[in-house]
């Protein structure tokens, strides 16, 4: 997902389009008088969103009971933008779909305890998603971010992507790739990259716990966090230097970097770039008989380093049903609308089957799937969630907007607008005073 | 009885603008100041809060540089848009054969919303003048424009000013065309030179059109929104972002309502407040014929 944070998600024509609704009907579905309108804001995200239009048009005609209709919104604009002016006027979507603004929507959504799409979850994937004690939301699908690599380039140059388990034998890697004719690595200048993704690298591994993690957070807040003085911070911002030391292209701030390295990786002129998995329908677009793997950003000289041997996954978003202005009708159509996306074979088919086919390429987190992606880096994912070697999406606990400052911090460190130390205070400054979101406290 | 009569005949012109002024533009406005007060965060409120989410406003650095930038942006956006318009305008109403071609071609920059030109513009700076400088070997468009914060002011100004000067040139066509030719006819017999006749003649006849064109330029340089979003989106670093995207970003991105709205209290004095200096100001140099 390109902007998980940005309300990634709508279109005006394809948006429309949904409401139309095949008339047949299958014998098997239960039938309904009339046909209740269930309401969703945007839809997941705007890279894929033709394949989920096309998910909820075969659902509308997979029975009688309810019309799913996803209504546009602005994409320029973030899901509290969008999501402010429809509860204004009293016209709240029934299915909203975001990561960050949960605590805002918790006192306004269903809470999702008990239900069946809940019970298929493993509770790690739920924990961004509760507030107190209520379920906010159910996941959508993992994702996964780290080093990026094209397996063509590694494997001319020599260099296992397995074997890289420490920064120095990063820099190594990355010599061997220059030698071979290569770029070295994509270090993107890229605000929602930097702030949020390349972050979580420090978060997450700034402790053991959870909760240790959630106190770093605490710190930030109070004032009494000095990131200079932590170890880990120090790891983080020596890989940061690495990472630009090695970056094969000028920092680019303009909204044309994405694109580009994405062009870069795939023809081969960069070996690697810090980026996530939404990018693999990209790469594979621009060139499809190459593989694209993932590897862990190493931080550390420790080779036993878990965070050296673990890529960071989490959930880019949940779904979240209004509990304040629709009726019980559109809840349960909202319900049973996810429920067959993600159980029954055809909605499965819509979830994890692969682009080209139409499918929205994604990794199953419900239990039972019979339906499972086929490509080399989503193959790769499941092989680092199955061993356990995965950093935590601590970045799903930033306050609203956190990520923002974050990025134009990493930004000005990118460019030698600032030093280290000053790159640490502008982290402290950033979210001093800030609302204890991660802890449940309101604003 | 008589005035009865008035009373009817303004309800009937004035009833539904007005109601439809007091609907869509007072009252959110009231409500707006209201909701300054109280803690609201975007959705409901519980209590008042007095001052505190001014106090808190004040406070933010991030509100006094934006506002320091905006002041920047306002300040030679009004005089270059300003120039380039009045020289448009000295332009088409001159006696040239086309003049009526050039008005149309140079008003419609004015036609294309902001986000659109935004967009066009990104392609010029990112991409169009960086492959031509690789090509061509200027070193003045190298790297794009928009990746840096100064070069992405002038980025913004030019854009600015291309899209708003063909409105205000036909502000100042308006005026030059007004002046009445004997005073013109006069000055000329009187042996004044071209220059000393727009200096002296035509200036001070048409400053109604200075004072109109400076207090929508002025008012415009404070509310820029769209412009900046497409263009800039406030990058890099978040240096570029004028007063209104940071109100925006502090509301809707931050979450932070009740500082949002009043920045944006604020920003409505300050902009009241800018325009009324303004216009005595202008005021004073018009003449009466």
């Amino acid at each position: 997902m390109k902007k998980f944070t940005k309300f990634g998600a709508l279109a005006l024509a394809a948006a429309l389009s949904v409401s139309v609704v095949a008339a047949t009907t299958p014998a098997s579905a239960a039938t309904c008088a009339t046909k209740t309108k269930v309401t969703m804001l945007g839809t997941i995200k705007v890279e894929i969103q033709d394949q989920f239009l096309a998910a909820v048009k075969d659902y509308n005609a997979s029975q009688s009971c309810y019309t799913v209709t996803s209504i546009p919104g602005d994409a320029k604009l973030t899901f509290l933008q969008n999501v402010t002016p429809l509860y204004a006027a009293k016209n709240a979507p029934t299915i909203m779909y975001a990561l960050q603004e949960i605590p805002d929507m918790a006192d306004k959504v269903m809470d999702w305890k008990g239900t069946k799409l809940a019970s298929l979850v493993s509770p790690s994937l739920l924990a961004a998603a509760t507030v107190g004690t209520k379920l906010v939301g159910v996941p959508s699908t993992a994702e996964a971010f780290g080093l990026l690599y094209n397996k063509k380039v590694l494997d001319k140059a020599g260099v296992d992507p397995t074997k890289i388990n420490t920064r120095s034998s990063l820099e190594v890697a990355l010599r061997k790739v220059k030698a071979a004719g290569a770029g070295g690595v994509r270090f993107s200048s890229i605000w929602w990259s930097l702030g949020a993704h390349f972050t979580n690298i420090y978060f997450a591994n700034a402790g053991a716990t959870h909760e240790d993690r959630l106190k770093v957070l605490d710190g930030l807040s109070d004032g009494t966090k000095a990131l200079s003085k932590d170890p880990v911070f120090q790891n983080y911002l020596a890989t940061f230097a690495l990472l630009n030391k090695y970056n094969q292209a000028k920092p680019n701030t303009t909204d044309t970097e994405y694109d580009l390295s994405v062009a870069d990786l795939a023809s081969g002129k960069a070996a690697f770039w810090f980026m996530g998995n939404w990018a693999e329908p990209n790469l594979l677009t621009a060139s499809p008989s190459t593989d694209f793997g993932i590897m862990p950003l190493p931080i550390s000289q420790d080779p036993n380093f878990a965070g050296n041997k673990s890529i960071s996954v989490g959930v880019p978003g949940y779904f979240m049903i209004d509990n304040t202005q629709s009726t019980a009708a559109e809840r349960a159509g909202a319900m049973d609308f996810l429920e067959w996306l993600y159980t029954t074979p055809a909605g499965q088919q819509h979830v994890a089957g692969p682009i080209a086919d139409g499918g929205m390429n994604f990794i199953p987190v419900y239990k039972g799937f019979t339906v499972s992606p086929k490509t080399y880096m989503a193959k790769e994912i499941s092989k680092y969630v199955v061993a356990g070697k995965t950093l935590e999406w601590i970045n799903t606990y930033y306050p609203a907007g956190g990520q923002d400052l974050y990025g134009a911090s990493g930004q000005k460190l990118m460019a030698g607008k600032i030093t280290g130390d000053q790159y640490a205070t502008e982290l402290q400054n950033a979210w001093k005073g800030s609302v204890k979101t991660w802890r449940g406290v309101k604003k | 009885m008589h005035h009865g009569n008035q009373l009817k005949k303004f309800l009937l012109f004035a009833l539904i603008p007005l109601s439809i002024f007091t609907v869509v533009l007072l009252y959110p406005f009231i409500q707006g100041m209201y909701l300054t007060f109280t803690n609201w965060n975007g959705f409901t409120h519980d209590k008042y809060v007095g001052l505190a989410n001014y106090t808190k406003s004040l406070r933010d650095p991030a509100f006094w540089v934006t506002l320091r930038f905006t002041f920047k942006y306002v300040v030679v956006s009004v005089i270059t848009i300003n120039a380039v318009a009045f020289g448009l305008a000295l332009l088409v109403t001159s006696k040239l054969k086309s003049s009526n071609i050039f008005r149309t071609f140079l008003f419609i920059p004015n036609l294309i919303g902001g986000v659109i030109l935004g967009v066009i513009w990104q392609f010029i700076f990112n991409t169009a003048l960086v492959s031509l400088s690789h090509k061509l070997g200027w070193s003045l468009f190298s790297s794009s424009w928009l990746g840096d914060t100064n070069t992405a002011f002038w980025a913004l100004i030019i854009v600015t000013t291309w899209q708003a000067s063909g409105y205000m040139m036909i502000i100042y066509v308006t005026g030059l065309i007004s002046i009445e030719q004997d005073v013109i006819e006069a000055a000329r017999v009187d042996g004044a030179s071209a220059a000393r006749t727009l200096w002296s003649i035509k200036m001070p006849l048409m400053a109604q059109a200075f004072t109109i064109s400076i207090f929508l330029t002025l008012r415009g340089g404070f509310m820029a929104y769209d412009v900046n979003l497409a263009l800039t989106g406030g990058g890099p670093y978040r240096t570029t972002e004028l007063i209104a995207m940071h109100i925006f970003q502090d509301a809707f991105a931050f979450g932070n309502f009740g500082t949002g709205q009043s920045k944006a209290v604020l920003l409505f004095f300050l902009v009241a407040a800018a325009a009324l200096v303004q216009v005595t100001i202008s005021k004073r140099a018009e003449v009466q014929q």
